[in-house]
């Protein structure tokens, strides 16, 4: 097990220098310097020279290079381009708004999908086809649904003409309940596009489990369903489950970018598409390689857990 | 397409007939394929047509008809310049249609080859690839893509590469293992032991019976192409305005939405029939490809 962590672990950190060396030297193909796209017009040859000096954009490329992975090593992310303000700061004020949507999601999308996929599968099980195939073609709309279609629609609906949750406004981390019913239709959004991917993850893997022999074994003792369902389907259907949370996290990520945008959230999917919007390439720089560690490390997270939680894998 | 899991002894004819008029009718005769064709063909002929519809061009304004509802003149309603939503609509199809066939096109071409070589030979190109795919699987799409087209610029162009660069390292992987699995089967022993050169091998035994996986994949690459694309231009990262793609739409009609709901609801729904349809159309593809599902 530790051997096998360790090997993962190398693997995960060739990776991440992999994400952090093609994120620079793109960054460096942009046509012209981050100060002359930054300045436009606006300062002359002898101001621009001083600027790129003091960012060290006079240096040989590999110094650079040398240096910003010293400052990544130590988490220092440098400053915004425009107003100066160090980016670690902006993206620790941005990163628990982000969080709460990611979270919310992930428990309201297990909430919901979870039976949903465990009664398609059982539906199944029983020759019941109408139902699975409404719940299995259901999911496959919601999964198709572009996320920003689904906030405007959500937001025409239930804001606009219901008015049960405020369309925009300020967001502070002290008041948890108007943080609540602020990211309250972001994460429902964003939970309509997992569920259906979770759910017909669960109703396979439920499908399976309950054409065993154990299955069969448990209902010939006399156990009721329900029981039979939870205590041994379900619960040996997990493993795959979790997979499948921890795999689409990307597609999560995606989502919190857009649903802040469009609910005017501050988190660091706003933060990505401001510094875009002004030009910022070192914000939109640490931005991308900040999601891909996420990313990469929720990845790494799953397949441990997989391996510590499923005794048949073996090392 | 018995050859997909079963070796046959490689025969022109078996291999491509997915490709020929027995493939294409068992295609037309799969209830999914035929759902999808319903949806896909009529859009894509009112997209085509657009020109000779009588209905206003895609940039034409008209001052008298601003923000009205859909009706009978206007079936998708006009936006706050005046402009027919289903005329821009339409030619927002047509954009979306291009970015989803190169998006597949480009990253098939590109999978197919590399995916082959890493596959067919192992080694250390299999080695340097898989860790550059790596690397690229480490973003998730879509922030990849707004990398990309921050270094790129935007336009057409840009983001058919930024998509595509998210999507080639999936059918990379996808076509090495396809080529793994195929590597070792008998029939390509029995073609190397009558001195197949390794190029013909690839050519008339490994690539041909890798093609149908693949353009399943591609119909669902299509898809989520269309729907990444309409993303960025709702981001403002996309295709710039006043180019009618179906994600600047979306956007312009996001400011009026308590005013004019029908500016961002109808599009949406046009790209969300888009999607369902190509993914019906690969599931097609898949159970009329696969020897097992046959009823």
């Amino acid at each position: 097990m530790l051997s096998y962590s360790l090997k993962r672990l190398t693997q995960l950190f060739v990776t991440v220098l992999g994400v952090v060396t093609l994120v620079f030297f793109t960054m460096r193909l942009i046509p012209g310097d981050p100060i002359s796209a930054m300045a436009g017009d606006n300062l002359s040859g002898a101001a621009l020279d001083q600027m790129r000096s003091q960012m060290g954009l006079n240096e040989p490329l590999l110094i650079q290079y040398l240096t910003y992975l010293g400052h990544l090593a130590v988490l220092d992310f440098g400053h915004t381009v425009t107003t100066k303000l160090p980016i670690v700061g902006l993206i620790l004020g941005a990163l628990p708004v982000t969080i709460s949507i990611a979270v919310g999601t992930i428990f309201l999308t297990v909430l919901i999908s979870i039976p949903l996929g465990t009664l398609a599968a059982y539906m199944a099980h029983k020759g019941n086809r109408m139902l699975d195939n409404t719940i299995t073609g259901v999911a496959m709309v919601l999964d198709l649904m572009p996320p920003f279609w689904t906030s405007l629609v959500c937001l025409l609906i239930f804001s606009l003409t219901l008015g049960w949750f405020p369309a925009s406004g300020a967001v502070s981390l002290e008041d948890s309940a108007t943080l609540l019913r602020r990211i309250a239709l972001p994460v429902l959004v964003l939970s309509m596009a997992q569920v259906a991917t979770l759910a017909r993850i669960t109703r396979t893997s439920v499908l399976e489990v309950l054409n065993e022999d154990y299955v069969r074994t448990a209902r010939s003792m006399g156990w009721s369903e329900l029981r039979v369902l939870f205590r041994h389907a379900l619960k040996n259907a997990a493993l795959p489950v979790v997979t499948v949370i921890g795999l689409s996290f990307g597609n999560l990520l995606n989502g919190t970018v857009i649903v802040e945008f469009i609910f005017t959230l501050p988190g660091i999917g706003n933060l990505l598409v401001g510094g875009m919007n002004s030009r910022d390439y070192q914000m939109v720089q640490t931005l991308i390689v900040f999601y891909a560690m996420i990313f990469v490390g929720i990845n790494f997270a799953t397949d441990l857990i997989y391996r510590v939680f499923d005794p048949r894998v073996q090392f | 397409m018995a050859h997909i899991s079963i070796p046959l002894p490689a025969r022109r004819s078996i291999q491509f007939d997915f490709l020929g008029l027995n493939g294409a009718l068992r295609l037309l005769s799969n209830r999914r394929v035929q759902l999808a064709l319903m949806i896909l063909v009529p859009i894509l002929l009112l997209t085509l047509l657009r020109p000779f519809l009588p209905i206003p061009g895609p940039l034409e304004t008209n001052l008298r008809a601003m923000t009205k509802p859909p009706s009978f003149v206007h079936l998708f309603g006009t936006d706050r310049m005046g402009r027919d939503l289903l005329s821009r609509t339409l030619a927002g199809v047509q954009i979306s249609m291009f970015v989803g066939f190169a998006v597949a096109l480009l990253s098939l071409t590109v999978g197919l080859v590399m995916g082959t070589l890493a596959g067919f030979f192992g080694g250390l190109i299999d080695r340097v690839m898989m860790t550059v795919t790596d690397i690229f699987l480490a973003f998730p799409s879509l922030l990849l893509a707004i990398g990309l087209v921050s270094v790129m610029g935007t336009g057409m162009l840009p983001v058919v590469l930024a998509i595509s660069l998210s999507d080639v390292p999936r059918f990379i992987r996808l076509q090495r293992s396809l080529v793994l699995s195929l590597r070792s089967r008998a029939y390509i022993d029995a073609a190397r032991t009558v001195k197949a050169s390794q190029l013909w091998l690839m050519r008339k035994h490994i690539i041909p019976n890798t093609l149908a996986p693949l353009l399943v994949a591609a119909s669902i690459a299509a898809a989520n192409a269309i729907l990444v694309e309409a993303g960025l231009s709702f981001l403002g990262l996309g295709i710039m305005p006043p180019a009618p793609s179906l994600g600047n739409l979306i956007r312009d009609g996001q400011t009026y939405l308590e005013q004019a709901w029908w500016i961002s609801t109808l599009p949406g729904a046009v790209i969300l029939l888009i999607a369902i349809s190509l993914h019906f159309l690969s599931d097609g593809i898949r159970q009329a490809l696969d020897p097992r599902s046959r009823k």
